[in-house]
């Protein structure tokens, strides 16, 4: 872990920033679909006022959960098998790779989530509460969600599922920063301390990087 | 072959006979005095739920030691252990909820350890998906098994984020699936016996099962080597008469 | 459903299922071993 390693990461964020900027998936696609997520669930649990205000900051984080996860298999953060060939004959680490490709996607949900969350914010009046605490936990879970994309995509990546299966292989293991999300909401809201919740959203994030930046170049070799 | 073919059956053997005692001692095992005979469907659920979270475990034990052996063989105790520890899951949260609907009502309750049992139950069907979308047996054992490991780590996370999640806001005091109070000798040994019943039958399906992993190792093997005739193979030159 | 129903549904699914995926298993072998040749 060199100078050279952070690097390598950086380069990868810029590279997968710049393909973001000329394909515009997460802008044109992901982040309007999570939006129209949001307007479809009143129109079928009902518009009542009060149960929106209810449900609204759960019906948020799950979007993020569901919606979310489809950032980190766009096309901006996951290498085709050309790709994959040309980083590994420039000598780049499958560890940096992997790091600098997580990274970019952190980037892309914070974005989704901003942008997702002032959706629903004004069409679920929901109250936000605790803000330094709420700009940890976006951060935590866009870090945490990118993580276990990330891993996810370049387990399946160039299986014959492709990027199909990421989506079933995220949702039950996100559990623990779905939780951690929503009731650190409720935490906030009660008056609760929520220090416990974050400490175990962190714990998901450091697991999954260190798992991630382990198995990097078996990943790449098989 | 005959002594062959004798040593390929005893895992169903081993199944048929120690399923016949655990049957029958669940049946003979008397009735609680609050669950009434609903507590026979324990003998079947507790066993089958202790498989699960084994299964699992030697999924994860499969999985280390493939990445660090890069031997195939774990690869295939880790595969063969997934899908039981699938099916085991399947049936304990079934069983669970055919207890649950004549004792509480309902047939789901969010108890933290349903919602686990639930989880799992998709991690490992995730592991299973993953696994058949590669024919290639090194490239597949690599990516599982990277999964495995994985699934396996997060499994105590989800378990503290469900059991914090209820513990917030239902206190599981009225609805939790916990064993039936063993009063009776016979019912704790009919409990007991279950579980070794069943564990002796994930032994043997385990058996079976990584047996035909191998076989179907071959038999891809097989099919790769095998000559086929070449596309386009039938057509032959033209004879353009150049020859006469 | 009686009591006794309940358990009879609950060891249906249970005896049914094992029979039905060690029976799956069975077959499979058997199978897979007809076609690569190899007698039983």
């Amino acid at each position: 872990m060199t100078t050279g390693f952070w690097h390598q990461v950086s380069a990868v964020v810029h590279r997968d920033l710049l393909r973001e900027r000329r394909r515009g998936d997460v802008l044109w696609i992901t982040i309007p679909f999570g939006a129209i997520a949001l307007l479809l669930i009143p129109l079928a649990v009902g518009t009542d006022a009060i149960l929106l205000r209810q449900i609204g900051p759960g019906m948020y984080w799950v979007i993020v959960m569901l919606f979310g996860v489809l950032v980190s298999v766009g096309k901006a953060s996951n290498e085709t098998l050309p790709q994959q060939d040309a980083s590994a004959l420039l000598g780049l680490d499958p560890a940096a790779g992997f790091v600098g490709r997580a990274t970019s996607a952190t980037l892309l949900l914070l974005i989704f989530e901003v942008v997702v969350g002032v959706v629903a914010v004004g069409l679920y009046d929901v109250s936000i509460i605790g803000i330094p605490w709420l700009i940890v936990t976006l951060i935590i879970v866009a870090i945490g969600l990118a993580l276990l994309g990330t891993l996810t995509g370049s387990i399946v990546n160039s299986t014959s599922a492709g990027t199909a299966l990421v989506p079933l292989l995220v949702a039950p293991l996100s559990v623990p920063l779905l939780l951690g999300a929503t009731q650190s909401y409720e935490g906030l809201r009660l008056g609760h301390s929520i220090l416990s919740w974050v400490l175990l959203m962190v714990a998901v994030v450091l697991i999954v990087a260190i798992i991630g930046v382990l198995t990097a170049r078996p990943l790449q070799e098989t | 072959m005959q002594a062959q073919t004798r040593n390929r059956q005893w895992p169903w053997v081993a199944i048929g006979l120690s399923l016949a005692v655990a049957f029958t001692l669940s049946m003979v095992s008397p009735a609680d005095s609050v669950q009434g005979d609903l507590v026979r469907i324990m003998y079947v659920h507790v066993p089958a739920a202790w498989l699960a979270y084994l299964a699992f475990f030697v999924t994860f034990v499969g999985s280390v030691g493939y990445l660090t052996t890069k031997d195939l063989r774990w690869d295939r105790i880790a595969a063969a252990s997934a899908e039981i520890g699938v099916y085991f899951t399947g049936l304990a949260i079934a069983l669970g909820m055919i207890w649950a609907k004549p004792t509480w009502g309902v047939w789901w309750t969010w108890d933290a350890r349903l919602t686990l049992t639930a989880i799992m139950f998709f991690v490992y069907l995730g592991y299973l998906a993953l696994r058949r979308t590669t024919d290639d047996p090194v490239i597949r054992a690599g990516r599982s098994s990277v999964l495995g490991v994985l699934g396996a780590l997060q499994i105590p996370l989800v378990h503290f984020s469900v059991v914090w999640w209820r513990t917030l806001h239902q206190p599981p005091s009225l609805v939790r699936p916990d064993g039936p109070a063993i009063q009776d000798p016979l019912m704790l040994t009919a409990l007991i016996v279950g579980v070794l019943a069943f564990t002796i039958v994930y032994g043997s399906l385990m058996v079976k099962r990584i047996e035909l992993i191998k076989l179907d190792d071959q038999k891809a093997a097989i099919e790769q080597s095998i000559e086929r005739p070449v596309a386009g193979e039938a057509v032959t030159v033209p004879d353009l008469g150049a020859s006469s | 459903m009686s009591e006794w129903g309940w358990v009879a549904f609950a060891y249906a699914v249970t005896y049914g299922s094992l029979g039905v995926f060690a029976g799956s298993i069975a077959v499979r072998i058997r199978n897979t071993r007809r076609s690569i040749g190899e007698t039983e």
